[in-house]
């Protein structure tokens, strides 16, 4: 039992849900417990007004999916079956096993943000390999899907993302994007990604064996950066590049440093 | 006057349907581009048919003796239809066999051309033909049928076994769509056969979907619960090498939700069906139609699913699509019957 006391009595404060017997199956969101709370002059504060949040889900909310199913990179939602071969064939699932696209899309198809905002520290983490995109026997294409849940993620839970993984770079990013696309014609997500690692100062976690680096050792060991080296750029890129370059500037997007 | 009917294919529906017609006493003309009859069952050598695991030879054997014994039928092996045209409300075709070419005037035609094995080194991800270890369903049919359970690699007992469901099969890379319907039921039956014969070896089935349906459920509750084999939710996506000669499977544990990587000493690949070129051939030169599956067309599949869109010819079998060979044998019989009539009416 902690220490501290309460002002209006001598009882003893526990910790929130600190009484509940088997207090670790029971998530911390889903204790509602008032410190302080004194009803119709009856002090029932603390454990006295403990309140669980039930554990069954009494929803599917498609709003969710609707609104997935809206944007290019989700439009294909509806055709997921769940048969892992995405999670199968993924580079980050090994190095984060809580990176599962397969049960993010699930959770996507469910609209259960609940269980996905448990999820935001790892759900951004896809490197754009598009191995999965190749072995879905739907084409969901799960890579854009992928994109489609971090976009999903900063919308719905802006607060756990600054707080937690201080994702406050829109401006970087999009410089680094731009200044890809342009000069390769591609995007290379795995770029993008150790660049904006980079420049949040997460040098550590990026040249850290089980991390970063392990998935890019095993990028090259298994010739899959050769291959994305290989692509090239598209065909005929120049046309398009002044075309695109044209465009940006026209709409004032692309920033004259950027040449 | 006797009628005139063309059977093309001389597997389980093309069998039938001769057999069934020649009771009738029509001429029956059984053209077969092998040098056999009994089709695919006879050409991978296939042991024991589900649901009762009866040998496949009672089956085959049996259709095979009662086309070659019946005078009715006249058989053509190593042949094929090299032209084809309508005649009237007849068709007349020209059959080319070892013993030279031959125009025949008929009343109506049955094509009963079967399907084809789906080549699983169509699709890379499996490394079939890669590792002598991973092997699919046609395989382990023929190397069962000759009395071989062992592993290719090295001819030992297999420790543990890995049968891969749905391979060229539900996979838009594939460009298959369609279910192949039978590869569920020979997998368990073939984990059932692979149990009697080496207990000690641990069977584990990947799947996304257990399609053992009707009466062949009972297959698949045997395997669990005589045989333990086990079952593993989730698609395998990748096949590689693995340790002291073995192959790893790569997929996702759907229920546990995670990545497994897992040694095998030998895969069973359950590949599906396909059309084959043979389909493409038919509707070519006999002027009907192909599905969208690479399949026959048939006019109206559920009211008139033995008809072609053109009159007069009639489809049996697998060449409309997947199907067991119990079904192909009922659909002989029933193209024999509308294709009867139609020959009756017109000749
Ligand atoms: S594109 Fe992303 S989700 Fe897909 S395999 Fe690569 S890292 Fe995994
Ligand atoms: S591979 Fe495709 S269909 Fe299968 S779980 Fe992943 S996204 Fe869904
Ligand atoms: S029968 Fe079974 S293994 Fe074959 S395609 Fe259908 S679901 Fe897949």
């Amino acid at each position: 039992m902690a220490k501290e006391h309460n002002k209006n009595s001598e009882r003893p404060v526990a910790e929130k849900g600190e009484h509940i017997i088997a207090r670790h199956l029971i998530d911390d969101d889903a204790i509602k417990e008032e410190k302080n709370l004194v009803i119709d002059g009856v002090d029932v504060s603390g454990r006295w007004n403990t309140f669980i949040e039930t554990r069954v889900d009494s929803e599917f909310d498609r709003s969710f999916f609707d609104e997935i199913q809206k944007t290019v990179v989700g439009s294909r939602i509806n055709r997921c079956w769940q048969c892992g071969m995405c999670t199968a064939s993924c580079t980050v699932t090994p190095l984060y096993r809580r990176f599962n696209p397969r049960a993010f899309i699930y959770m996507m198809q469910l609209g259960n943000l609940k269980l996905l905002k448990k999820y935001t520290d790892v759900a951004w983490r896809c490197v754009g390999c598009y191995k999965c995109s190749q072995r879905c026997p739907k084409q969901v294409n799960p890579a854009e899907m992928m994109e489609a849940l971090a976009l999903l993620i900063k919308k719905y839970f802006p607060e756990e993302i600054k707080s937690k993984h201080q994702l406050t770079i829109d401006e970087e990013v999009k410089v680094i994007y731009e200044g890809m696309i342009l000069g390769h014609g591609r995007l290379d997500l795995a770029n993008l990604h150790t660049s904006a690692m980079r420049k949040m100062g997460k040098t550590t976690e990026l040249m850290s064996d089980k991390d970063e680096r392990g998935a890019i050792f095993k990028m090259m060991k298994d010739g899959r950066a050769l291959s994305v080296l290989r692509l090239g750029k598209p065909h005929k890129w120049h046309k398009s590049k002044d075309a695109i370059d044209n465009y940006l500037r026209h709409t004032g997007t692309l920033e004259q440093e950027n040449n | 006057m006797a009628e005139n009917i063309l059977v093309i294919g001389g597997g389980p529906a093309g069998l039938h349907a001769a057999i069934e017609l020649a009771e009738l006493g029509v001429n029956v003309s059984l053209v077969e581009r092998d040098t056999f009859f009994g089709g695919n069952p006879k050409k991978f050598k296939y042991k024991y048919l589900f649901p009762d695991l009866q040998p496949a030879e009672n089956v085959i054997g049996e259709l095979i003796k009662g086309a070659e014994s019946n005078n009715n039928i006249k058989k053509y092996l190593s042949a094929n239809i090299e032209s084809f045209k309508e005649d009237g409300k007849k068709f007349s075709a020209v059959i080319k066999s070892s013993t030279g070419s031959e125009t025949k005037t008929f009343d109506s035609v049955i094509v009963a051309t079967g399907f084809e094995h789906f080549d699983p080194a169509k699709d890379s991800k499996y490394s079939y033909q890669l590792f002598d270890d991973v092997i699919d369903i046609k395989d382990l049919e023929r190397m069962m049928g000759e009395g071989n359970f062992t592993r290719p690699s090295n001819g030992k007992p297999p420790k543990n076994v890995a049968i891969i469901l749905c391979v060229g099969s539900r996979d838009r890379h594939v460009g298959n769509q369609y279910c192949s319907r039978v590869c569920c039921t020979v997998s368990v039956k073939q984990a059932i056969e692979l149990k009697e014969h080496f207990p000690e070896t641990e069977v584990y089935i990947f799947y996304m979907d257990i399609r053992t349906y009707g009466f062949y459920e009972d297959l698949y509750w045997k395997a669990m619960e005589e045989h333990d084999v086990q079952i593993v939710k989730g698609r395998v996506a990748e096949i590689t090498s693995g340790p002291d000669n073995t192959v790893i499977c790569k997929g996702e544990d759907t229920l546990l939700r995670g990545p497994f990587e897992i040694p095998f000493d030998m895969v069973v690949l359950a590949s599906g069906m396909e059309g084959g070129p043979q389909s493409p051939e038919m509707a070519d030169k006999l002027g009907i139609e192909l599905d969208e599956h690479g399949f026959l067309k048939q006019a109206n599949v559920t009211l008139s699913p033995f008809k072609s869109n053109k009159d007069g010819i009639f489809l049996a079998g697998a060449c409309t699509g997947p199907k067991a060979i119990a079904d192909a044998i009922v659909e002989g019989g029933a193209a024999a019957m509308d294709a009867y009539i139609y020959a009756k009416k017109n000749s």
